[in-house]
């Protein structure tokens, strides 16, 4: 039906996360995918130890000003740094992208998994559900929620957070109910071992690694979802500003600098390429097939 | 399906304790209380919430949205001037989209591995990469600012002005479109790359067929199957993507009047615009649905298969 996306769950017998762990390092375009994005959160985490100027200190006479030595990234309209601007916008584009992937996770794994142990009715009206929510395209349906519960940096998570679940929610129902047909569900039950306690023990641990897959691509759309909200003026409220907000301060600004927007936008692209391109990289691990022809 | 959509957006907008009376008069506190009644009573919002629920829906059936918190104007009316607009750019980006991507992928899954199949899959990774505002910019950056060749921001009625019209939705088309054709690009090359190795491309083959009459003739309609489903999918995404990219040129159609509809809390335009669109996304997956038996008579018989 509407909104079906096609995402191969690893089948029974997927690996345990800590072997995918060891193996993707061990692919070079994989650990330098990782340590790329690292250095990313690193920067943002670090944000106020790698720069000597202040987010909100203003230097009118430095307006627009193009990259130097002083200022690598250059300057805006209020002469404030760009580089520390974007390093702080991080903070908050990268904070509400982390916050609202742990909530599409959970919420997501939990609403599968209870339609994939219940099935029937509650199976039937879980996944209405999840439908309904994906016929409208989030953005949309972002500014829906934004209108009514205000664009506060926690909504904000909250509500990017939820509108990714009902994806997430498909994908876990689809591996729990794969897991459920297999042996070791069906000798888990012999053994007296009751519903909750098999999908936790036994079945949650063996479709983490597809759900991880999905948590990188989750965290993608989340970071896309928040600056499109941020640039059309609609997510993060000044005098806060995420990496979206930055961009759209550019665009108004392209026919006196192109470096204000310019920056913003390519940090932007490559966080998402990045969160992409180590989506790509896990699923191949992942797949027995793919890693069967890559040996060879 | 649609019934729960609609639900869902209606409930969404109601939980909330938004007075369209603040939007129209700024404040609640200094408003005639009388005043205030008379246009809660106008707007129906004195009665129970799912009789406006009911009252909403069976307007909607009727082609009657309600009437704007806001302005004096109806909904219907709203829609019905941003209609146009949107359904021109989302059509003309879609077809250069599908006139990018098919070509692309074709030759790019015929010859896997070659340069230009490099060339095309690198161009796939960014596409799906890049957010369409940032493709946006760059693009206005380079045509707009840089080469002055085209206008960066605008609108103007085709009935008006053809060429000017055209001049304007270049930019944000081609923006949608590239975004758009990266994903068909990727999921046709994969399919292509599937079919030729099938044993009846072999038998084409071996009877001496021209290997242009093979992909096109043999391979192409089967891998096409399964990016009808991806076509799809796109569209919703270009609905979406359509909000964005109408802001940032300042083309005057539906995404931005949902943005507009937010900032000024007119919910009886957002929650329309966010269901009509909605309504279009369900309605192009039941077509992919039914253009799958067109295109693979295999499914044609009913109950079976998928």
């Amino acid at each position: 039906m509407a909104g079906t996306r096609d995402l191969e769950v690893a089948g029974p017998g997927a690996v345990a996360l800590p072997g995918v762990m060891r193996r993707l390092l061990r692919r070079r375009a994989a650990a330098i995918v990782l340590v790329l994005l690292g250095l990313l959160i690193l920067s943002a985490i670090a944000a106020p130890l790698l720069t000597s100027y202040s987010p909100t200190a203003l230097a009118p006479r430095d307006r627009f000003l193009p990259p130097s030595p002083a200022h690598p990234f250059g300057t805006d309209e209020l002469g404030r740094d760009l580089l520390t601007r974007v390093l702080f916008g991080g903070r908050i584009a990268l904070g509400i992208g982390a916050a609202s992937t742990v909530i599409a996770m959970l919420v997501g794994t939990a609403w599968g998994f209870i339609a994939a142990m219940r099935q029937g009715w509650t199976d039937e009206i879980l996944m209405r559900l999840a439908d309904a929510t994906m016929a409208i395209p989030t953005i949309l349906f972002a500014l829906v929620l934004v209108a009514a519960f205000g664009a506060s940096t926690v909504n904000l998570a909250i509500i990017i957070g939820l509108l990714l679940a009902p994806v997430t929610a498909r994908l876990a129902r689809s591996a729990a109910l794969d897991e459920l047909k297999s042996e070791y569900v069906l000798a888990a039950v012999a053994s007296g071992a009751t519903r909750t306690r098999i999908l936790l023990s036994e079945v949650l641990p063996n479709t983490l690694p597809s759900l991880l897959v999905l948590a990188t691509l989750n965290a993608a759309s989340a970071i896309l979802t928040e600056a499109s909200l941020s640039f059309v003026g609609l997510g993060v409220q000044p005098p806060e500003a995420s990496w979206g907000t930055l961009l759209f301060q550019g665009y108004q600004k392209l026919y006196q600098t192109i470096w204000y927007a310019i920056f913003p936008g390519v940090v932007i692209f490559m966080t998402i390429w990045l969160l992409n391109l180590l989506a790509d990289q896990l699923q191949s691990v992942l797949d027995p097939r793919e890693r069967e022809s890559s040996r060879a | 399906m649609l019934a729960l959509t609609s639900l869902l957006i209606f409930v969404t907008l109601r939980v909330i304790p938004g007075n369209p009376v603040i939007t129209r008069y700024g404040a609640t506190r200094g408003v005639d209380p009388k005043a205030l009644e008379e246009l809660m009573r106008q707007l129906g919002l004195d009665k129970p919430i799912p009789i406006q629920y009911l009252d909403w829906i069976g307007g909607v059936i009727k082609g009657d949205f309600g009437v704007s918190y806001f302005s004096q104007f109806s909904v219907t009316t709203l829609i019905g001037q941003r209609l146009g607009p949107t359904v021109e750019l989302a059509a003309i980006a879609l077809a250069l989209a599908l006139l990018i991507s098919i070509p692309a992928g074709i030759i790019a899954g015929v010859r896997p591995n070659s340069l230009i199949d490099r060339a095309l899959s690198a161009f796939a990774t960014v596409g799906l990469a890049i957010p369409p505002f940032v493709l946006a910019i760059i693009l206005v950056v380079i045509f707009a600012v840089g080469l002055k060749l085209l206008p960066a921001q605008g609108y103007v009625d085709f009935s008006e002005n053809p060429g000017k019209n055209l001049t304007l939705v270049l930019l944000p088309s081609v923006t949608l479109a590239i975004v758009a054709a990266a994903p068909i690009v990727r999921f046709l090359r994969a399919s292509i790359l599937e079919t030729i190795q099938s044993p009846y491309i072999r038998t084409a083959e071996g009877k001496g067929l021209l290997w242009r009459q093979v992909v096109l003739r043999h391979a192409l309609p089967n891998a096409l199957v399964p990016t009808v489903t991806v076509v799809g999918l796109i569209v919703g995404y270009m609905l979406g993507g359509v909000v964005v990219i109408e802001y940032v040129f300042g083309w005057q159609g539906l995404g931005a009047l949902a943005v507009d509809a937010v900032l000024k809390r007119d919910y009886a335009v957002l929650q329309s615009v966010v269901l009509l669109v909605a309504a279009a996304f369900i309605l192009v997956n039941l077509l992919v649905d039914l253009l799958y038996g067109v295109i693979d008579p295999r499914l044609r018989v009913g109950g079976q298969g998928t």
